[in-house]
C-alpha cells in the first residue's frame, strides 16, 4: 500500500485520516494534524524532541515512551498517543509541567515537550525515582540550555507531588 | 549524503502472519526491506542509505514478541521482542547477564522500547552491543523462508561489514541461545564517549567456572573489526586454567594483538587496540565478580 | 528584607507556561494560508568546487513544484552574514577589511553545505523530493583544510579581496607588530620582556570547532506582501540589525522590511546576524503575495551555520621565581572556513580576554585567520574566551607547579581587579567579586580536604582538583556600538507598555527586563508588559550578543522609567499646583506633597485623565492634563563592567583507558546583582554543560575531502543528563555590585562556559601530572599523552 486509512487517538481525540506509507508519526502529527506541540528536531531518534507516549498493555503503566520520528504512522492504526499538548487538564497543569515552570527547568523550551513527556513516563513508572534513575531515564532527550540541573530538580519535585497524589 | 527529512517513497506491506511475510520476502527479494522496531531501518531510510521499493513491516504479526527460557532449550527471543522486554526479564538478567547488560545499554529508553534484539543482531554493526554479547554466549539465528526454517550459528552469521548469513528471501524469526549451566557466568562491557552512545569498543565473555578455574569460555569483542568477533586466542589461554592477575595481563596483551580496529570518528585504531586488552581483562573480572 | 520588591524574586519565567504546554509557536510551527515550502539545495559531496551546470528538468516534473530558483533568479549582490560592519565605525571596518563574499546561491562552493539553488513547492515533501532530483555538475577544486595549505604561495585563492588567503589579522596600523597588548613600564616589548623571566612555559594548543547546537532547527517564513513589504519571521538574535541587512541586500527602505522575531529555540551566538533569512526572503520575492517557509534539517546545521573558531593557539608565559607574572604572548592561527563572516571578531576577543585577565608586566597576542574549506566560524557563546582560557589557565598551573606556588593564591594575587584595564583598552574594572568567587567555589567543592586526600594516589583511578578563573564582558563597548531604545507608554489604567527589541534566547531576558522595569517604576510586575520582537513596533536595538541584554537594555530601561516617573511628578505637581521639588512618590502609585500629605494625587488619575481628557461642560475647563504619556530613551552605553568567575572541578581519570569523569563542578560567578536568580543559575548550569563539551567531547570532524564526519547527534557528542556531574554547584556572588550595571548587575550569559574549561584541564593535570594540549581532551588523547610521558605522576 502507498497510503493507509488509520485512526489515531491523540490525547483522547479521535482522528480518522489517510496517511502516506512513508510518513513518520512526527510528520503526520505536525503536518497533517497540525499539532505543533510535538517538535521535530533530528529525525533520528537521538534528541528526544518528538517523544510521545503510546499505549502498550505490556507495560505496567499501560503506556510506553517512543520517538515518534522512528515510527511509521501507517503502523500506528488504532493507537492511543499522548503528547505534551494533552497534559494540561481543565486549565490545570500536570505536576510535571508545574514543576518545570516552578524550578526554571525551561529555557528555550524547544526540548521541553519531549523532556516533559519523558519525565512524566519516568515518574508514572516510579514517582519515587531517585536522582540517578531520573538522569538515566532522561538519556535520549537532549537539552542544550539547562545542563539538566533544573530539569532533574523539577522531576524530583513532580515526583513528590505524584507520589502523594496516588 | 542525506539531505531530506522525508523518507523515500515505498510501498508498505503489513503481513498478518509469518507465512505472508515470507511470501512477500520471496516475491520481492532485495527490492524489500524488513522493518521490525524501526530504530535502524527508519534512520537508514531517512539517510537514504537504503531505498527499497517495499517495506515489509512485521509489527502486525501477533505473538512474535516472546522471550522464553527452558532448561532444555535455553533462551528463545522472538523477532518482535524489544530490548525493553529483555531488560525486564529476570531470567535473562540472571542467566544471560552479558546479553542483559548489552540490551540495557542499547540506545535510550525510547530506543529500547522500540528496538528489537533480533534487529540489533541483523543490523550486524561492528559496534552492535547485542552482536558482541550473543557472540560470547553462543547460539543461533533462526531464518524462515517459503522453503522452511534454518538455523545459522551465530559464529557463522556475521560475514563482513554489514554482511550477514541471510538470503534476501529469508526473514529472521527468532534467536536461540543455549541453556546455561549453574556454574556459568557472563558479562558485557563497553566503552563509549557518552552514556547514550554507540560503543567504540565492547567486550563480552561467557565462562564456565569451577572455583577459580575456567572450564569453558567464549569471548567476543565489538568495534575492533568489520564485525563483532570471537577472540579465540584469548579463549585458548583461559580454557582449563586458573584465572590469575598475571593470566589476565597476558590475555589483555593477546587481545590487543589480535584485534584489527580502524580509525574513525569515534576513536582511533591505536586507542582501540590498547584498550581492548583492558576491556577484555575487565569483562572477565566482571563476569567472575572479582 | 530586600531593598527590592520585584528584582531578585524567583518568579516563574513569563514564557514558561506556553513552553510547557507546547503552545509556544516557533518559526517551524508556523502555518499560514497558502504557505509554500522552500528547500535549499546544498552541495553535499564537495567542500570546494565550481558549479558548472544546474539542471532543473527532472525537479520541475515533481508534482507540487512551484519554482526552481538558480543564481540568476535572485539578487546577485554579495553580502556578509554578520552585523559587524553595522556596529563598528567605518574606519575600524576598513582596518579589518570587512568584505562581502557570499551570495544567496553560490557559483563556487567554498564549504560542504554551501547553497547552490532552491526549490519552492506546495508541500515540504514535494520540495524535498524535487531537491533530490536537481542535477548539479561540479568541477572539484583543491580542498584546503589547514592554515599551512591556505598560506602556500600557489594555494587556490578564496577571494581576490583577500590575497594570500589571509582573511584577517590585527592590522599593523592599529596594532603595532600585529599584536594586541601592552609594553612593560620599562618600555620593553612582550618579546623583550621574556628575557627578564626566570621561568618560561609555552605550548601550542589545539582549540576545537565547537558547535552551538541550539535545539530548534533554523526555520523561517517570509512573505513579500501586496503592499510591497518584505516580511520575515525568524528566530534571529538581532532582529533590528537583520532588518537593516535585508533592506540593504534587497535594496528596500526599512519601511518595507518587517522582521518578526519568533521564539528562539536556543541561540548561543549561532543566530547572531543572518543565516538563511536572505534565502527565505529571496524565495518570497519570487512568489509575491505567498508566504514561503524554509526549515533546516538537523544535519544541515553543522555544515551550514556558523561554528566556533578553531585552530592552533601558541601561548608562552614568563614568570619570576616568586611567581611574578612577567610576560604573556599568544599566537593564534585560526581556520576561517569558506567565508569572511565575523573575520577577526572571535580571535581578536581571544587576545582581548587574555588582555583582561592577569597583571603581566607585558602582554601581546596576535592572530592570523586563514580561509579554508570548513564551515565558517562565527559567534558562539564565549566568543574567543574559551581558547584563551584553555591555553593560559593550563600554563599558569604548569608554572605554579614548577615554582611550587599555590595556583589559587597565585590567581588571587595576580588577577586584574578594580582600576585595572579589562579586556579592552580604556575599560577599567569598576568592581570585582573575584576573591569571593574563589572562596565560594573552593568551599563548595571541598578543595583543601580533597587536595590532601588526593596527594598520594595509587591504582587505576586517579582523582584531582583544579581551578580556572575568568573575566568576560557585559556588552561589547567600546569594541562595538551598544545602542538600545526603550519606549514606555502609559496606558489609561496606569499600566505600562514597554517597547524594546529585547531578544530572549531562552535565557529569561524578557522576564528579567520586565522585572527591572517594574522595579524601576516601583510598580507591581503585572503593571508592566514588554512588547518586543516586531520591527514594526520597536526602536533600534543591536539584539542579544556579548552578554549585553541585562546590562545594556537594563540601563536603558532604568533611564526610561526615570523619565516616565519624572513626567508623572511634573503632571502631579501641575495638577496639585505645587513645585516639582515639592512632590514625591508614595505607596500604591500615590504622589504626595512632601510637606502636606493631604495634597496628593494617584498616578491612575493622571494616567486616565491623560487619555480621557474631557472639558468640564459646566466650567469649560479641561479635566486633568491631556496627552498620553510616553517616555523614550535612546541609550548608548559608554561602559562595560566585566564579571569575574572562579570554577573548581574534581575529576577522576582512568589511567588504563584515559577516560575522564567529572565528579563535581563548583562555579561561583560575580553577578553583582541577580535580577532573576533562577535564570542566572540556569545560565551557569547550562554554560557548564557547554564548557564541559568544549574541554572533553565536542569538535566538528572532517575527512580529507573536507566533508563533515559528525553532523549528527550520533557522532557530535554532548554531555547527557547522566554524564553531567551530579554535583554541579553554582554560586551567585552578589558581594560586589557594579556601580554602572543596572541595580549592580553584571552579565552571566556567556561566562559560565569558561570556568569548566580551565578547571577541568587543571584537575586532569592534578590527577595525572600531565597536561593535555589538544581539546577536546578525549580518552584517546589522554592515553596517548600518558604513554608518551611514560606513565602518570
Amino acid at each position: 500500500m502507498k497510503k493507509r486509512a488509520i485512526t489515531l487517538f491523540i490525547n483522547g481525540d479521535e482522528y480518522n485520516i489517510t496517511v502516506d506509507a512513508d510518513e513518520t508519526l512526527t510528520q503526520v502529527i505536525r503536518n497533517q494534524l497540525n499539532l505543533t506541540d510535538l517538535k521535530h528536531c533530528c529525525g533520528r531518534g537521538e534528541c528526544g524532541a518528538c517523544t510521545v507516549q503510546v499505549e502498550d498493555d505490556r507495560y505496567p503503566t499501560g503506556k510506553k515512551i517512543i520517538n515518534s520520528c522512528l515510527s511509521l504512522a501507517a503502523m500506528m492504526d488504532g493507537k492511543r498517543i499522548y503528547t505534551v499538548g494533552g497534559l494540561e487538564k481543565g486549565g490545570t497543569l500536570h505536576p510535571v509541567q508545574e514543576a518545570f515552570v516552578e524550578q526554571g527547568a525551561v529555557q528555550c523550551g524547544f526540548c521541553s515537550g519531549g523532556m516533559i513527556m519523558k519525565t512524566v513516563d519516568i515518574l508514572e513508572n516510579n514517582a519515587k525515582a531517585g536522582e540517578a534513575e531520573i538522569r538515566e531515564g532522561l538519556e535520549g532527550n537532549i537539552c542544550r540550555c539547562t545542563g539538566y540541573t533544573k530539569i532533574v530538580e523539577a522531576a524530583k519535585q513532580a515526583g513528590k507531588v505524584m507520589a502523594a497524589g496516588k | 549524503m542525506s539531505n531530506s527529512r522525508i523518507l523515500p517513497e515505498f510501498e508498505l506491506l503489513a503481513p498478518k502472519t509469518m507465512s505472508e511475510a515470507v511470501d512477500m520476502a520471496a516475491r520481492y527479494g532485495d527490492r524489500a526491506t524488513v522493518l521490525a522496531g524501526g530504530t535502524d531501518v527508519i534512520i537508514m531510510l531517512e539517510k537514504n542509505a537504503v531505498k527499497p521499493e517495499y517495506v515489509i513491516a512485521l509489527g502486525e504479526i501477533p505473538d512474535l514478541d516472546y522471550i522464553t527460557y527452558s532448561k532444555a532449550d535455553g533462551l528463545t527471543i522472538g523477532a518482535l521482542a524489544t530490548a525493553y522486554q529483555l531488560v525486564q526479564d529476570k531470567k535473562v538478567k540472571k542467566k544471560y547477564p552479558a546479553l542483559w547488560q548489552a540490551a540495557a545499554s542499547l540506545g535510550s529508553p525510547q530506543i529500547r522500547n522500540a528496538a528489537t534484539i533480533v534487529g540489533n543482531i541483523l543490523r550486524a554493526s561492528p559496534s552492535g552491543d547485542c552482536c558482541c554479547a550473543m557472540l560470547a554466549l553462543g547460539g543461533s539465528v533462526v531464518l524462515e523462508s517459503t522453503s522452511g526454517r534454518r538455523e545459522v550459528s551465530i559464529d557463522d552469521f556475521f560475514i563482513d561489514y554489514g554482511k550477514i548469513e541471510r538470503r534476501e528471501d529469508e526473514i529472521a524469526v527468532e534467536l536461540k541461545l543455549p541453556p546455561v549451566e549453574d556454574a556459568s557466568t557472563s558479562a558485557f562491557l563497553r566503552m563509549t564517549r557518552m552514556t547514550f552512545d554507540l560503543s567504540k569498543v565492547s567486550a563480552a565473555v561467557s565462562l564456565q567456572m569451577s572455583g577459580k578455574k575456567c572450564k569453558a569460555v567464549r569471548m567476543a569483542m565489538g568495534a575492533v573489526a568489520p564485525t563483532a568477533i570471537r577472540i579465540k586466542k584469548a579463549e585458548t589461554m583461559l580454557e582449563g586454567v586458573t584465572i590469575t592477575e598475571k593470566l589476565l595481563s597476558d590475555v589483555a596483551a593477546t587481545v590487543s594483538r589480535q584485534v584489527k580496529p580502524i580509525d574513525d570518528v569515534r576513536s582511533t585504531a591505536d586507542y582501540r587496540r590498547e584498550v581492548s586488552g583492558v576491556l577484555a581483562k575487565r569483562v572477565i573480572k566482571a563476569a567472575c565478580n572479582v | 528584607m530586600s531593598e527590592y520588591s520585584v528584582i531578585g524574586q524567583r518568579i516563574p519565567k513569563l514564557d514558561a507556561r506556553e513552553k510547557v504546554t507546547g503552545r509556544c509557536k516557533y518559526a517551524g510551527d508556523m502555518r499560514m494560508e497558502g504557505m509554500l515550502y522552500g528547500k535549499l539545495v546544498r552541495c553535499w559531496d564537495y567542500a570546494h568546487a565550481e558549479v558548472v551546470k544546474i539542471d532543473f528538468s527532472e525537479a520541475r516534473k515533481v508534482p507540487g513544484v512551484v519554482k526552481c530558483l538558480g543564481p540568476k533568479d535572485v539578487t546577485r549582490k554579495n553580502y556578509n552574514t554578520t552585523i559587524m560592519k553595522l556596529l563598528v565605525p567605518a574606519v575600524f571596518s576598513d582596518v579589518f577589511g570587512e568584505i562581502a563574499d557570499l551570495n544567496i546561491f553560490n557559483a563556487r562552493v567554498k564549504h560542504q553545505g554551501d547553497v547552490v539553488c532552491g526549490i519552492i513547492a506546495k508541500t515540504e515533501k514535494a520540495a524535498e523530493r524535487a531537491a533530490e532530483k536537481v542535477k548539479i555538475e561540479y568541477k572539484p577544486l583543491p580542498v584546503i583544510m589547514t592554515a599551512e595549505e591556505s598560506k602556500k604561495k600557489n594555494a587556490i585563492q578564496f577571494t581576490p579581496l583577500k590575497p594570500g588567503n589571509l582573511a584577517a589579522n590585527f592590522p599593523d596600523s592599529f596594532f603595532p607588530n600585529n599584536e594586541y597588548g601592552w609594553n612593560a613600564e620599562d618600555g620593553k616589548t612582550v618579546h623583550q620582556k621574556f628575557k627578564d623571566a626566570d621561568l618560561v612555559v609555552e605550548d601550542t594548543f589545539y582549540v576545537p570547532r565547537q558547535k552551538q547546537v541550539q535545539m530548534e532547527n533554523h526555520a523561517y517564513v517570509a512573505l513579500y506582501d501586496d503592499r510591497g513589504r518584505l516580511n520575515c519571521w525568524t528566530s534571529t538574535q538581532m532582529p533590528k540589525l537583520v532588518q537593516n541587512l535585508i533592506g540593504e541586500l534587497f535594496e528596500l527602505p526599512l519601511t518595507r522590511v518587517r522582521l518578526v522575531q519568533t521564539p528562539i529555540g536556543g541561540g548561543f551566538g549561532c543566530r547572531l546576524g543572518m543565516i538563511a533569512e536572505p534565502h527565505a526572503c529571496a524565495m518570497a520575492m519570487a512568489v509575491p503575495g505567498i508566504p514561503v517557509k524554509i526549515e533546516y534539517l538537523r544535519e544541515e546545521d553543522w555544515v551550514a551555520s556558523e561554528s566556533r573558531a578553531s585552530g592552533h593557539f601558541y601561548v608562552k608565559a614568563g614568570f619570576k621565581k616568586d611567581g611574578t607574572p612577567v610576560a604573556c604572548y599568544g599566537d593564534y592561527q585560526v581556520l576561517k572556513g569558506g567565508y569572511y563572516t565575523h573575520g577577526s571578531g572571535p580571535p581578536f576577543c581571544t587576545a582581548a580576554f587574555m588582555h583582561g585577565m592577569y597583571k603581566w608586566q607585558a602582554m601581546g597576542c596576535k592572530a592570523d585567520i586563514w580561509f579554508n574549506n570548513m564551515v565558517p566560524f562565527g559567534a558562539y557563546r564565549g566568543y574567543g574566551n574559551p581558547e584563551n582560557t584553555f591555553g593560559v589557565e593550563q600554563l599558569v598551573d604548569r608554572a605554579c607547579n614548577k615554582l611550587g606556588i599555590d595556583p589559587i593564591g597565585w590567581r588571587k594575587k595576580w588577577a586584574k581587579g578594580i582600576g585595572d584595564e579589562s579586556w579592552l583598552k580604556g575599560v577599567n574594572f569598576v568592581s570585582s567579586g573575584l576573591d569571593d568567587c574563589v572562596k565560594e567555589a573552593k568551599k563548595k567543592i571541598g578543595w583543601d580536604k580533597k587536595k590532601k586526600q588526593y596527594a598520594n594516589q595509587k591504582g587505576v583511578k586517579r582523582r584531582g582538583v583544579g581551578i580556572g578563573i575568568m573575566q568576560h564582558t557585559s556588552g561589547a563597548w567600546p569594541m562595538l556600538l551598544e545602542h538600545s531604545n526603550v519606549i514606555m507608554r502609559l496606558n489609561e489604567d496606569c499600566t505600562v507598555e514597554i517597547m524594546a527589541s529585547v531578544s530572549d534566547l531562552g535565557t529569561g531576558a524578557h522576564t528579567a527586563v520586565t522585572q527591572m522595569a517594574a522595579e524601576a517604576l516601583g510598580w507591581p510586575i503585572d503593571d508592566v508588559h514588554l512588547k518586543c520582537c516586531d520591527s514594526d513596533v520597536n526602536g533600534f536595538d543591536i539584539g542579544a550578543h556579548a552578554s549585553r541584554t541585562i546590562y545594556c537594555v537594563g540601563r536603558a530601561v532604568m533611564q526610561t522609567a526615570a523619565d516616565l516617573k519624572k513626567q508623572l511628578l511634573e503632571r502631579a505637581a501641575q495638577n496639585l499646583q505645587l513645585k516639582l521639588e515639592d512632590v514625591e512618590f508614595a505607596e500604591d502609585k500615590e504622589i504626595v506633597c512632601t510637606w502636606d500629605s493631604s495634597k496628593r494625587i494617584n498616578c491612575r488619575t493622571i494616567a486616565e485623565q491623560s487619555i480621557y481628557s474631557f472639558d468640564d461642560p459646566a466650567t469649560g475647563k479641561t479635566i486633568g492634563i491631556p496627552g498620553q504619556m510616553v517616555a523614550h530613551y535612546s541609550d548608548f552605553v559608554k561602559h562595560c563592567s566585566p564579571p569575574f568567575a572562579a570554577c573548581c572541578a574534581e575529576v577522576e581519570v582512568d589511567i588504563e583507558t584515559g577516560e575522564v569523569k567529572v565528579l563535581c563542578l563548583s562555579n561561583a560567578h560575580d553577578i553583582g546583582k541577580a535580577i532573576h536568580p533562577p535564570s542566572v543559575e540556569g545560565q551557569l548550569e547550562g554554560g557548564a554543560h557547554q564548557g564541559l563539551g568544549y574541554i572533553l567531547s565536542e569538535d566538528i570532524y572532517y575527512d580529507d575531502k573536507g566533508l563533515c564526519l559528525n553532523n549528527d547527534f550520533t557522532d557530535y557528542k554532548m554531555f547527557g543528563a547522566s554524564d553531567m556531574p551530579a554535583e554541579n554547584y553554582v554560586t551567585l556572588v552578589e558581594s560586589a555590585p557594579d556601580d554602572i550595571g543596572p541595580f549592580g548587575a553584571k552579565s552571566c550569559g556567556e561566562s559560565a562556559l569558561m570556568g569548566p574549561i580551565g578547571s577541568v584541564a587543571n584537575a586532569i593535570y592534578d590527577a595525572i601530572g600531565i597536561q593535555i594540549t589538544d581539546a577536546p581532551v578525549t580518552p584517546e588523547r589522554v592515553l596517548a599523552a600518558i604513554k608518551k610521558n611514560g606513565g602518570v605522576k
